[in-house]
């Protein structure tokens, strides 16, 4: 498998009003009146602004400790903790991602709330995450066909920053996959800029499995995600 | 109560931020918080009673309502607009000192996160019952949150954490706040966050959304 890089338009990623009203909270019928014109001028906006980019590079060299949860791509190790190494341990190789929905996105939702346009801003903001999800969606089913061609499978992807992985595992992500193509860059504290971007991991191989993101898969107590997507 | 006061409660409830907003669609064409509480002062009514009887109480419901899950996050962001184009007529009151605040809140999205939406939330709600907020924003340290204790002395402390990975930065600020600042009170919140954890990392409250903590900053100053 090779190293693939992708653009995308915002009308490739099929994002709806109905969909970013769902993610605000709303249910069907009730009332969005309020939104559903702004979600609708945003997505169309971001048609115009966005520089929808995404990349992933394959890396045949690795292996795993059992003891520590760790993966090692070449010399690099990552600390993945548990959850992760879980998911990823039979992989014969991983693909490292990124992605991003540029940086004009960004710049407008800080504009926004910076000029007390709040509501604007929000919008921009959750518009700005499902387009990097979008993103990311088509690039891991990209992916995914790749890998059927040569009789493998993928493992969902994960991020530093959640399943116990720590966001600083960015910062020896970057030193593999450096991230200009995707013009995305790291701050001292292993956060992106532009902030409307994702990284990850992709394990491939012929005994991996994909499972979808449960909360069954984490060991917090009492967490909110838990409750809310328990009903 | 008054009945501009009224009038003015209720474009905060409902978001009707001046006369040519066009949402509430029933109140469309109507005088919004802006002219209403600009009409207060023209008559005379003092800020605090504008604050005390119209703002804060108009907040209290919106934050009540969004506890219920009565309202999503963007009416709660029209009436936090809302209020604050009203409490921009109240601010010259503040700076001459004829008007008080109930105290000083720091807040910030700890470091390593940059979740901001919630801690938002949360810091217009505040506002909205009548303390000054300092925003350190997001990916804030523990030297942020030092240098703006060292500047605001006595202020309370709100962290926020979005991250199941960024609470641990969050117990590392709680522990070095708690270090020089034994008496400050810090309070807690993010989806990740629990009354547990607030605990094991020695902060004094966590709450599950706005309206908890400024119901906690209430009790603190009654």
């Amino acid at each position: 498998m090779k190293d693939k890089k992708f653009q995308f338009n915002v009308s490739d990623l099929k994002l709806s009003v109905s969909q970013v009203e769902r993610i605000i909270g709303y249910k069907e019928g009730e009332d969005s009146g309020l939104v559903t014109g702004l979600i609708g001028e945003v997505i169309e906006e971001a048609s115009q602004i966005c520089s929808v980019k995404a990349e992933y590079a394959i890396f045949q060299d690795v292996r795993f400790e059992d003891r520590g949860k760790m993966i090692f791509i070449g010399n690099i190790d990552f600390d993945i903790k548990g959850i992760v190494y879980q998911q990823l341990k039979k992989s014969e190789s991983v693909a490292l991602f990124l992605c991003t929905a540029g940086p004009e996105i960004s710049r407008r939702i800080s504009n926004s709330m910076n000029e007390g346009d709040l509501l604007k801003g929000y919008v921009y903001d959750i518009v700005g995450s499902e387009i990097v999800e979008a993103a990311a969606d088509l690039m891991q089913s990209n992916l995914e066909g790749e890998a059927l061609n040569e009789g493998n499978k993928i493992t969902n992807r994960y991020s530093p920053g959640y399943c116990g992985w720590d966001v600083v595992g960015q910062h020896k992500m970057f030193r593999l996959l450096n991230g200009e193509y995707c013009g995305v860059r790291l701050t001292e504290s292993a956060l992106m800029n532009p902030v409307k971007s994702a990284s990850g991991i992709i394990g491939i191989g012929k005994n991996v499995k994909f499972n979808p993101y449960t909360c069954e898969m984490c060991n917090m107590k009492g967490c909110t995600y838990k409750k809310f997507r328990s009903g | 109560m008054n009945e501009i006061l009224e009038r003015l409660a209720l474009c905060i409830e409902f978001g009707k931020i001046n006369k040519t907003s066009p949402y509430p669609p029933n109140m469309k064409g109507q005088d919004g918080a802006d002219e209403l509480a600009k009409l207060a002062l023209n008559e005379g009514v003092k800020p605090d009673e504008i604050l005390e009887n119209a703002l804060i109480p108009a907040m209290e419901i919106v934050g009540g309502k969004y506890s219920r899950k009565e309202i999503y996050v963007p009416q709660m962001l029209m009436s936090a607009k809302a209020m604050n184009s009203a409490l921009a007529h109240i601010k010259p009151f503040f700076q001459s000192g004829e008007t008080k605040r109930k105290g000083k809140f720091i807040i910030g999205t700890v470091a390593g996160d940059l979740h901001d939406i919630g801690k938002n939330l949360v810091a217009m709600m505040i506002e909205g019952g009548g303390w000054e907020v300092i925003d350190l924003g997001v990916d804030a340290g523990t030297d942020k949150f030092l240098k703006a204790i060292n500047e605001h002395p006595g202020a309370v402390i709100g962290l926020s954490a979005l991250l199941t990975t960024t609470m641990e930065n969050m117990k590392n600020t709680v522990s070095a706040i708690r270090e020089k600042h034994a008496d400050l009170k810090i309070l807690v919140g993010g989806a990740p966050v629990t009354t547990d954890y607030c605990k094991k990392i020695g902060a004094d409250f966590y709450s599950p959304d706005p309206q908890g903590a400024v119901n906690y900053l209430k009790q603190l100053v009654s």
